[in-house]
């Protein structure tokens, strides 16, 4: 039986490591199974280096960092197995926090905003990529390839826009429109044509693309078209105009009692002109202008077709002048005299920074409570 | 005979499994020699298949290992963790289970040809 003496053991090591076997566990696993077959096949007196390296050929086909290779492939194939695990996870996950999210957003329950942001976010920041990444390893052929990257980021893209226009939050219209003309306009093309050439996938893409085709229809069919919108804009910004008008003329009417010295009539003019402020705001956030004229159709000034607690939300000065409305409501209230028939002012009426309310109906609001002061001069 | 490697490959790891399992801790060189004992060298595991295949089922969770010093050199003791005696039932009746079926399967063939 051979003796293995340091200087070997060194040699073969050094050896193992110079043919490309960089992990430090498989150099070792290497190393003690050489030994073994050296101290057990070779005799005491036999020539090492020989007996080595035509052992150490044996290991491998073509070289030795082959056993290398295959280790990591194995390797990979787990990580493979982990991520298909995380894969279904976060898709079954995702599917839940969706699914309760909108049950409790139609039953007007708290907590529906926060499962539906997660579930979505999972659904297409966590699930969609990682779907992307196994699919992508099973294509072959490069055109594969490049139809499922951009059908996965069209998908990302989609669902992140439904998302964003859920939570009104900015860019959700251009995300959506960029993502559906996108794939109309290139990928579904795309798809068609490289599917129908084939026979044996000719039915399945012609059945998937219109699949595709009609539902990208119905979810444009959802959106309001350019022209539908102008219209809207200019029946909201004259509904708005009208209005302003009949408070206007109203105003002028009861100009001698607002300028009057008594308290309540003070007080009233006060609000009066707090809320006309506020107007003012509301307006200059959603159109540009601080005041509408006739000709607003010409200049293509029109109220924003948005959601009026944004505004809140964003501007500190905004909230701040709400909340003084808000208790000089309840101080115009007080002052309110009990010998004849007026309106109190609801608080519900101006809650603009949790109501979802679009910026048109906040306004008209607004201009219903200024009536309600005018008319409780009389 | 020499079974080709083609015929090896599919029922590596649980021949691997159950020699851990009969034999608590062995080390690379030593499963290779108990399955040429076993099989009359008839079976005989190549490094090139066996030390990937180690090292998979280590990363999984199904072996666990020891080190030792022998001299100069580090020797590495494999044995079946709790998830792996486990897994070790599961491969070893799915083998037999196969392995019947393959039986079925091709007996039906010869009678046919």
């Amino acid at each position: 039986m051979y003796q293995l003496n340091d200087d070997d053991i060194a040699f073969i090591l050094d050896d193992i490591r110079r043919n490309g076997v960089e992990m430090e566990d498989l150099q070792l696993n290497l190393l003690d199974h050489i030994c073994c077959i050296i101290e057990n096949n070779l005799e005491a007196n036999g020539d090492f280096r020989n007996f080595y390296s035509e052992t150490i050929k044996s290991f491998y086909k073509g070289k030795l960092s082959e056993l290398e290779e295959e280790t990591i492939s194995l390797l990979n194939n787990k990580y493979y197995y982990t991520m298909k695990k995380f894969m279904f996870i976060s898709g079954i996950l995702s599917a839940s926090l969706i699914s309760i999210g909108i049950i409790l957003k139609f039953m007007h329950m708290a907590g529906a905003a926060v499962l539906l942001v997660s579930g979505t976010a999972i659904f297409s920041l966590l699930f969609l990529p990682l779907l992307f990444t196994m699919k992508v390893k099973e294509k072959q052929q490069l055109k594969d390839k490049v139809l499922l990257t951009a059908g996965s980021i069209i998908a990302v893209l989609i669902s992140l826009a439904i998302l964003f226009k859920v939570m009104h939050w900015p860019g959700a219209n251009m995300m959506g429109t960029i993502s559906l003309i996108t794939m109309i306009v290139v990928y579904i093309p795309l798809y068609f044509f490289s599917g129908i050439k084939q026979q044996e996938s000719k039915s399945n893409t012609i059945i998937t693309s219109i699949l595709m085709i009609c539902g990208c229809g119905l979810f444009l069919a959802l959106a309001r078209a350019p022209y539908a919108t102008r219209y809207q804009s200019i029946k909201d910004t004259s509904s708005y105009l009208r209005n302003e008008k009949i408070y206007e003329v109203e105003k002028k009417h009861a100009s001698q009692l607002l300028t009057s010295t008594e308290k309540f009539n003070t007080v009233s003019n006060e609000l009066l002109n707090e809320c006309d402020l506020l107007k003012a705001d509301i307006l200059e956030w959603s159109s540009g202008v601080r005041k509408i004229e006739d000709d607003f159709e010409n200049k293509n000034i029109f109220i924003y077709d948005g959601w009026v607690k944004t505004y809140f939300h964003d501007s500190n000065k905004a909230a701040a002048l709400l909340e003084k409305i808000k208790s000089d409501f309840q101080n115009y209230n007080s002052l309110l005299p009990s010998n004849k028939e007026v309106h109190v002012l609801p608080l519900e009426a101006i809650d603009f920074n949790v109501s979802e309310e679009k910026v048109l109906w906040a306004l008209t609001d607004l201009t219903q409570v200024e009536m309600m002061v005018l008319q409780n001069l009389k | 005979m020499i079974y080709s490697s083609e015929l090896i490959k599919g029922t590596l790891k649980t021949i691997i499994l159950k020699l851990l399992k009969d034999n608590k801790r062995m080390y690379g060189y030593e499963i290779t020699q108990k399955v040429k004992e076993l099989t009359a060298g008839k079976i005989q595991l190549t490094e090139g298949a066996l030390y990937p295949s180690l090292h998979a089922l280590e990363a999984e969770g199904i072996l666990i290992t020891e080190t030792e010093f022998i001299g100069k050199r580090v020797r590495k003791y494999y044995s079946l963790s709790p998830e792996g005696k486990v897994i070790t039932k599961e491969k070893l009746s799915e083998l037999a289970d196969f392995m019947n079926t393959l039986k079925y399967l091709l007996d039906l063939k010869t009678d046919i040809i």
